[in-house]
This record gives structure tokens, sequence and C-alpha cells, in this order.
């Protein structure tokens, strides 16, 4: 079906998420579930198989040993959901806007007393322009390309946790 | 009396500064070509170069997020000529290369702790 599998590219292995799909790999492997993702750096497929006991299992497929990918079915609208919120982080915000301005305060001034230039813009917090932090305000919620950045203000934050739960 | 051991040279190690192992050496190019190239009809096209890294970056982020969800799992390991190991997952390396791994099952007894590398690896499962 195509000639190299880790050859294809962003664009042509996302036309192959949230399908039911059969991949041949290494000499007689052959493993079957829906495509939750690709890795664009090692062209890995992730497999999901949601079992009749409820349980989920997962099979990843390394890039170099695809010898064919074949698509079986498309995922109706259920299970396109069912795929995407399959590994999401589960505490989603559920904090009322009261404890969340809180929060935001609490962190804003934690960061400016250790002299961390940071601004609100709306319900978000950012440090000098490279990083955001958004609600609830925890070290998960930080995001940034700069990985020092990053790395200090989890730090900060956790021990704002620490000190004062 | 002892007999000369030869000496077992390693690759250059990591640089300080930098993320992986000297460019120019022999294992960095034979293994760790690490990001793939844009296509060729992304580089002409802008648009199409946005839309090519639109699709990199969601596929990347549910990739990394499974990796995370697969920390301290059990996963079992198939690799060539049909071995099959079980160990605790630890975790990968950015460019895939490598996964850490903790009590590895093998025929011939338990590792406590151990790198495996990727290559050697068809697929592994685990139960989310």
């Amino acid at each position: 079906m195509q000639d190299d599998w880790s050859l294809l590219g962003p664009l042509q292995w996302i036309r192959y998420v949230n399908k039911r799909v059969t991949v041949t790999a290494g000499k007689d492997e052959e493993r079957r579930g829906w495509l939750l993702t690709v890795d664009p750096v090692s062209a890995s497929l992730v497999l999901v198989d949601f079992r009749e006991d409820g349980g989920t299992s997962v099979h990843v497929v390394m890039g170099h040993a695809v010898e064919e990918v074949q698509v079986l079915e498309e995922a109706d609208e259920e299970m396109a959901e069912r795929l995407r919120t399959s590994f999401l982080p589960s505490s989603s915000c559920s904090l009322d806007p009261e404890e969340l301005r809180r929060r935001r305060g609490g962190v804003r001034s934690w960061l400016q007393k250790n002299r961390v230039p940071v601004e609100e813009e709306g319900d978000e917090l950012k440090v000098a322009e490279v990083l955001t932090i958004r609600a609830p305000y925890g070290p998960e919620d930080c995001c940034s390309s700069n990985q020092i950045i990053l790395d200090r203000i989890q730090r900060l934050i956790q021990n704002l946790i620490q000190t004062d739960p | 009396m002892a007999t000369p051991v030869s000496v077992l040279r390693l690759p250059k190690g990591p640089d300080p500064n930098s993320r992986g192992f000297d460019p120019r050496s022999p294992r960095f190019i034979a293994l760790c070509r690490t990001s793939i190239c844009t296509s060729a009809a992304s580089e002409a096209d802008p648009e199409q170069l946005q839309r090519e890294q639109h699709a990199r970056s969601v596929l990347r982020e549910s990739f990394l997020r499974c990796l995370l969800s697969m920390t301290d799992k059990k996963v079992q390991f198939h690799m060539h000529e049909k071995v099959k190991v079980a160990a605790t997952f630890g975790a990968s390396d950015i460019d895939v290369l490598n996964f850490q791994v903790s009590n590895l099952h093998t025929p011939i007894g338990v590792q406590k702790e151990a790198l495996i590398r990727c290559q050697d690896v068809i697929s592994f499962t685990f139960d989310a």
C-alpha cells in the first residue's frame, strides 16, 4: 500500500488517525487496533484496543519495523471522542471562578516575590513573554518552549504548593 | 600471568550543553537522524509547511501523552526472533532511540535497571 511507512510524513500519517488498522511488522507480527497517533519522530504507531472486559490495551509498533498498514474501518463520532480523551490528563478544570482568581493571585504574588516578571492576561499568567500558566495554575499547567525557564517556574510553583497547600 | 585486554572505545559522550551525542560520531550518523525533514512540497509552499507542522505537533503531543501514561506500567516488549520480555517502563529519550526500564524479566534472569535499544524492538504492549 505504501513504499516506506517511516518516510510518509505527518500529513500522510494523520490521515490514518482514528481509523481501525492492521499493521504488519517485523517478520510475521500482526497487530490490530484503533490508530491513536503516529510519532512524527520515530514513525511509531500507537494502536488502542478497547477490550470487552472494559480494559484498554495499547500496542505501540516501532516505525522502523512497519511493513504494511491496512485500513479496516473508520471511527464513528463516539469512538473518535473515546480515542481523543483516552490519554488526556484526568484532572480537568472544575474549580469555581472565585477559587481560580484566588489561586491566580497566589501564584502571581509568589512569582513576583521571587523576582520573576509576571503579567495577567485574561485568565492566564504570562512569564517574561515565553511561558504561560493556565488554570488551575499548578506545575503541570505551565507551557513554554524554553526547558530551562519551564523547569524553574515549575519548581517555584511546586515550592509554593509545599509551603501553602 | 595477566593477558593484555584490548581497550573498548566508547563513542564520544554527549556534550554538556546539548542534548545528544556528537553529530559527527559514527553512532550518531548510524542511529540518530533526529529530525525527519519537511517534505519537498512543504519547503516550497509556506502554507503547506504550516499544515505539516500543525499535523506534526498534534501527532507528537498525543504520542508524548501516551508515553507519559506508560510510566511505571508493566510493558511487554516483542523483539526480533520472537523474543518477548516484560519490564516496568520508565522513560524514553526524545528521539525514541532508547527506553529506560526497571525489573527487566529476561530469559536468563531479572535485570534491575536496563536500557532497551529501540532498534531491537518490533512492538510493545501495555494496559492503559
